[in-house]
């Protein structure tokens, strides 16, 4: 198991990393205008493309630097400008009715991150693990997992959704990085494509809602009830 | 030979694909959709012989054909026959011949993802399957660009990928309890994990447990995970909403059954079987009200495959031979069924011209033999005998009564007769109520051969595994539910 | 001993005689920044002395509330100083009268004094300024708390003086995202606290006061020792976030008297630095609506709360 061998350095810098990515996660959650949504999560997806070259030189796993690199490519440059091109062609700056308050959110992602540490302490504990990265990694999945939840229940703007799932997928790669960076090199590159074609596929929807329902807010998307 | 007919399956819908969209023609792209259905459906049916001799293991360990995914292939390649012949009666009736190769693209390619879903031996490349289906499938509910289908697909999307990335969360979490136990590189084969599970950790596994199921079970359609699936089964057309209940939903409950298994072998207690069964009986709950208070006929149909799925839930969670072979008739007959009614669902909806159940009038005057059939079947689909759908449900309720859940199944047997009265008080209203006098009839657009077909081929082999369960499924039953229990410690013999 | 007991009188004295000009230099930054001349850094004391000649008016409806209250925040003030390491940093007598959360006690005894007298004289603008100052501390203090409890579960001991030894000798614990985090949540407690931008503004219109309105019978002498108090505050508040925070250093250890004037020194020094960030941060933002108070301290609330999960996971 990498994490139970780790220098202190590489420790905290994991750790500084995963806070980093966290932090960037509520950045998302607390703002207002899509732009800074999205270089939100260009940043995060940048500091995890980080980790996984740090994770590849600590632990001795070459093909990690190869995941760095596409997660830096794809994740980091390729699906931001995909978004940044779909958000220019809604003329939609900022949301504009909130479901919850932007600082309410903020407070309600706190309480996530509270359980998420309850959760994570308890598994690391029967491990046998406590006090290592390893439960920082696990607090900071579930917690990035929780406030991705969070967005797609408080945002009702189509890009918004999007970037919520993304926020999820990125903590779940995030917690991978750390946890199990073992993992077959072939599941994570195909995770990664389908990740650009999920984006693609989300893409083509948001134009066939501009197109045919007129509006991406999913506060007017009423029609079928019962 | 059984490598050659999983390849086959593959190569069938794949090549129709591709030519479809080079030809682009709409009769040709009939024709080529129907063809691939019916050589996968060949290949599906000599499949489940083949793989009682023993797991078959493929290309680096990657594909793999047990007894279990042979069935649940057999079953997805049949709802996939039929709804290809149906489709070509359906889809000529929307008269939009240019945008048809385009469609039957997107259904062969929607066909070829359900069936590869059970072929995956890695857990990893399965999850990956079920995040194709759900792609290929949005865009086939979005279809006819109305306002009301872009909304259902866009529902659609948002809530199954955010359940999905919860099962991708368990996923990862196996993988990781596994790597105590393995090591840091390893195949993740069900097998594999089957094996590693007793030494894994019991916290870890039995969280890794519960988002499998949640977010599997938010794609098969268990309440309270089920709110797209209404909203989806509804607004696609006819074949692609059979196609979603028959085959989709089987594919899914796949991958639930297979992460039991695991946890199984690791002998956790009663609860991962508890959460299933209170799953599958909240479901039940939830679609027994829906049913009640419904308006439009293919939700009906929609809240029907949540009860069915519920009642499957049923079945696994029971457990045991009876649990287990109830569940697997289960879906067979439950894929035939749901294809009956939605594909009568459909041609009442096109001839109508409406989705009300208030709006139908006097179905059974105006449509003798396609209304006879959607009759019987909506007689079925509530669990009546002498259909296939009473053998199994009996069976789960054996089942349940025999295990710890009684209270279990229970609620099932009171919630099924609410739901057999409130639908087939929906089909009464249809079938008996006569139109107002002062109301001119519309007009009723007669069904075509297309259409009518499959209906038949639904409906009688329904009849016939109603009154004759074969001596030789039920032993298959047995070799499927003696892979799943933990009791057989031979690595290798599959699921 | 006696040589201890001199330096807390000093301590003490050097928030009494250094606050007004601290005050004075934070003004005088404003308005240089905005290109005005400014009024000189010593204002604030010729303001004091002016004050304190005007004759004691006390309005007809006050009670004897109205004129203990500047005496008590006054006295609150001058209290907290010998808990909090000003000058020297190792504890001196009494200093362990009170830690980090009775120091926050009494700051906020001080404030609550003052929210009774707005009250207390009857007007509608000491009435409106005390019911926004009070929605202010609801909004606050629990992240203040908060705050305060990362800052002990760092060191795990509740005295400040822990705290500043801890992080003069480990760069690793000053540098951990914990320490940051509490920074940066203080940063924003102190921008709420001390009523700058964008909470407060500095335009004397009444509708925008909070600090102002509540003291608006005040006149002469009670006013000066209620401005005094504020400035104390300030002070105290700079300190904290100073020297337990953000620059341990520079205090004095062997407790000399040119050791205890070179840490006075030092820490106007330090505050010309925490100042300038603090103008700088008031000139380039506008006042936020009333309603949207919850926002920056919704943000400091939750980078105290991952401060604390920082501090429990390394």
């Amino acid at each position: 198991m990498l994490v139970a061998h780790l220098s202190p350095l590489a420790a905290s810098l994991f750790s500084l990393i995963a806070i980093a990515s966290l932090l960037l996660a509520f950045v998302m959650l607390g703002s207002r205008w899509l732009r800074h949504y999205l270089y939100a999560f260009a940043l995060e997806s940048w500091l995890i493309a980080a980790l996984s070259a740090a994770v590849g030189y600590y632990g001795q796993y070459p093909e990690l630097y190869l995941i760095a690199v596409l997660t830096a490519v794809f994740r980091g440059c390729l699906l931001p400008y995909l978004l940044l091109r779909i958000v220019r062609r809604l003329n939609v700056a900022r949301e504009l009715h909130v479901v919850v308050q932007a600082s309410s959110s903020l407070v309600i992602g706190a309480f996530a991150v509270v359980f998420a540490l309850v959760v994570a302490t308890h598994i690391g504990d029967t491990l046998g693990l406590g006090g290592t990265v390893v439960v920082l990694a696990l607090t900071v999945m579930l917690s990035m997992k929780l406030i991705g939840f969070l967005m797609l229940t408080v945002r009702h703007e189509a890009i918004s959704q999007i970037l919520g799932l993304l926020v999820l997928e990125n903590g779940i790669f995030l917690g991978s990085q750390i946890l199990v960076p073992g993992m077959p090199l072939l599941l994570e590159i195909v995770i990664l494509f389908d990740l650009l074609i999920i984006v693609a596929c989300f893409g083509l929807l948001v134009q066939y809602l501009i197109s045919h329902v007129g509006t991406t807010s999913s506060l007017k998307l009423r029609r079928l009830v019962g | 030979m059984v490598g050659a007919l999983l390849l086959t399956i593959v190569l069938a819908p794949s090549a129709a694909i591709v030519l479809i969209l080079l030809a682009r023609r709409p009769r040709l792209a009939e024709g080529l959709n129907l063809a691939a259905s019916v050589i996968a459906f060949l290949a599906a049916l000599a499949l489940p012989a083949l793989s009682l001799t023993g797991a078959h293991v493929y290309w680096a360990s990657y594909i793999i054909l047990d007894p279990f995914g042979a069935w649940v292939i057999l079953c997805s390649a049949i709802v996939y026959l039929l709804a290809s012949i149906y489709a070509i009666g359906y889809m000529r009736l929307l008269e939009e011949e240019d945008s048809l190769p385009r469609f039957y693209a997107l259904f062969a390619g929607f066909g070829l993802t359900t069936l590869v879903g059970p072929m995956m031996n890695s857990a990893g490349l399965y999850w990956i399957a079920i995040e194709l289906t759900t792609l290929v499938s949005a865009f086939l509910v979005a279809f006819e660009r109305a306002p009301e289908s872009i909304e259902a697909a866009w529902k659609y999307i948002i809530v199954v990928s955010g359940g999905i990335s919860l099962a991708l969360l368990g996923t990862v979490l196996f993988y990781w309890a596994g790597s105590f136990v393995l090591g840091p590189h390893y195949d993740m084969t069900w097998a594999v994990l089957r094996g590693a599970a007793p030494q894994m950790n019991p916290a870890v596994l039995l969280l890794a447990f519960l988002l499998v199921l949640v977010g599997y079970g938010t794609k098969v359609g268990l309440a309270p995970m089920h709110t797209w699936l209404p909203d989806a089964h509804s607004e696609g057309p006819a074949p692609v909403s059979a196609l979603l209940s028959g085959a989709l939903l089987n594919t899914a409950m796949v991958g639930i059954v297979r992460y039991l298994a695991i946890i199984e072998a690791a002998h956790p207690g009663p609860l991962p079987r508890l959460v299933l069964v209170v799953l599958g009986a909240f479901s039940l709950f939830v679609a027994a009200m829906f049913i009640v208070r419904q308006r439009g006929i293919k939700r009906l149909m929609a809240y029907s495959s949540v009860e069915h799925m519920g009642i499957m839930a049923l079945g696994f969670g029971f457990g045991g031979v009876l649990g287990v072979a109830g569940a697997l008739y289960h879906m067979l007959n439950h894929t035939l069924n749901k294809s009956l009614m939605f594909f009568g669902a459909g041609s009442m909806m096109r001839s109508y011209q409406t989705k009300d159940i208030g709006a139908i009038r006097d179905v059974g005057r105006r449509f003798p033999v396609v209304g006879a059939l959607w009759l019987a079947g909506a007689v079925a689909i509530t669990g009546a005998p002498p259909f296939g759908l009473f053998a199994s449900e009996f069976t789960i309720l054996r089942a349940g009564l025999r295990g710890p859940q009684v209270w279990a199944a229970i609620v099932m047997a009171l919630l099924l007769i609410v739901i057999f009265i409130a639908f087939l008080n929906h089909f009464r209203e249809m079938y008996f109520t006569p139109t107002p006098a002062e109301a001119e009839p519309a007009p009723a657009r007669p069904v075509g051969a297309w259409c009518a077909v499959p209906m038949w081929l639904a409906l009688v082999p329904l009849l016939v595994f109603g009154l004759w369960w074969p001596e030789a499924i039920w032993q298959y039953f047995g070799a499927i539910a003696h892979g799943l229990t933990p009791s057989s410690g031979v690595i290798g013999t599959g699921l | 001993m006696t040589r201890d007991i001199l330096l807390q009188i000093a301590q003490v004295l050097a928030v009494l005689l250094l606050a007004p000009l601290l005050q004075g230099i934070i003004l005088q930054f404003e308005e240089r920044v905005q290109r005005a001349q400014g009024p000189g850094i010593f204002q604030p004391y010729r303001d004091l002395r002016k004050l304190f000649h005007k004759q004691i008016v006390l309005p007809e409806t006050a009670s004897w509330l109205f004129w203990i209250a500047p005496v008590v925040a006054f006295t609150a003030m001058m209290t907290v100083p010998i808990l909090i390491p000003v000058l020297t940093n190792f504890p001196l007598p009494l200093s362990d009268m009170g830690d980090i959360l009775g120091g926050g006690l009494i700051l906020t005894l001080g404030g609550f004094m003052i929210t009774l007298a707005g009250l207390d004289s009857g007007s509608a603008y000491g009435g409106i300024g005390s019911s926004r100052a009070v929605m202010l501390a609801i909004l606050a203090e629990p992240t203040l708390i908060l705050v305060f409890v990362g800052i002990t579960l760092l060191a795990k001991a509740m005295l400040p003086f822990v705290v500043n030894h801890l992080l003069v000798a480990q760069p690793a614990v000053y540098w951990s995202p914990a320490h940051l985090f509490l920074v940066a949540a203080f940063f924003v407690l102190l921008l709420v606290e001390t009523d700058r931008l964008p909470i407060h503004s500095s335009t004397h219109v009444e509708v925008y006061m909070i600090e102002e309105g509540r003291i608006l019978e005040y006149a002469g002498p009670l006013l000066a020792l209620l401005r005094w108090a504020s400035m104390m505050k300030q002070f105290i508040l700079y300190t904290i976030f100073c020297n337990v925070l953000l620059l341990p250093w520079a205090l004095s250890i062997e407790g000399t008297a040119i050791g205890a004037l070179g840490a006075a020194a030092a820490l106007m020094f330090k505050f010309t630095l925490v100042g300038c960030a603090v103008v700088v941060v008031e000139t380039t933002q506008s006042r936020l609506r009333f309603y949207r108070y919850q926002e920056p301290l919704a943000a400091s609330f939750l980078l105290a709360v991952l401060a604390i999960i920082g501090t429990q996971l390394s």
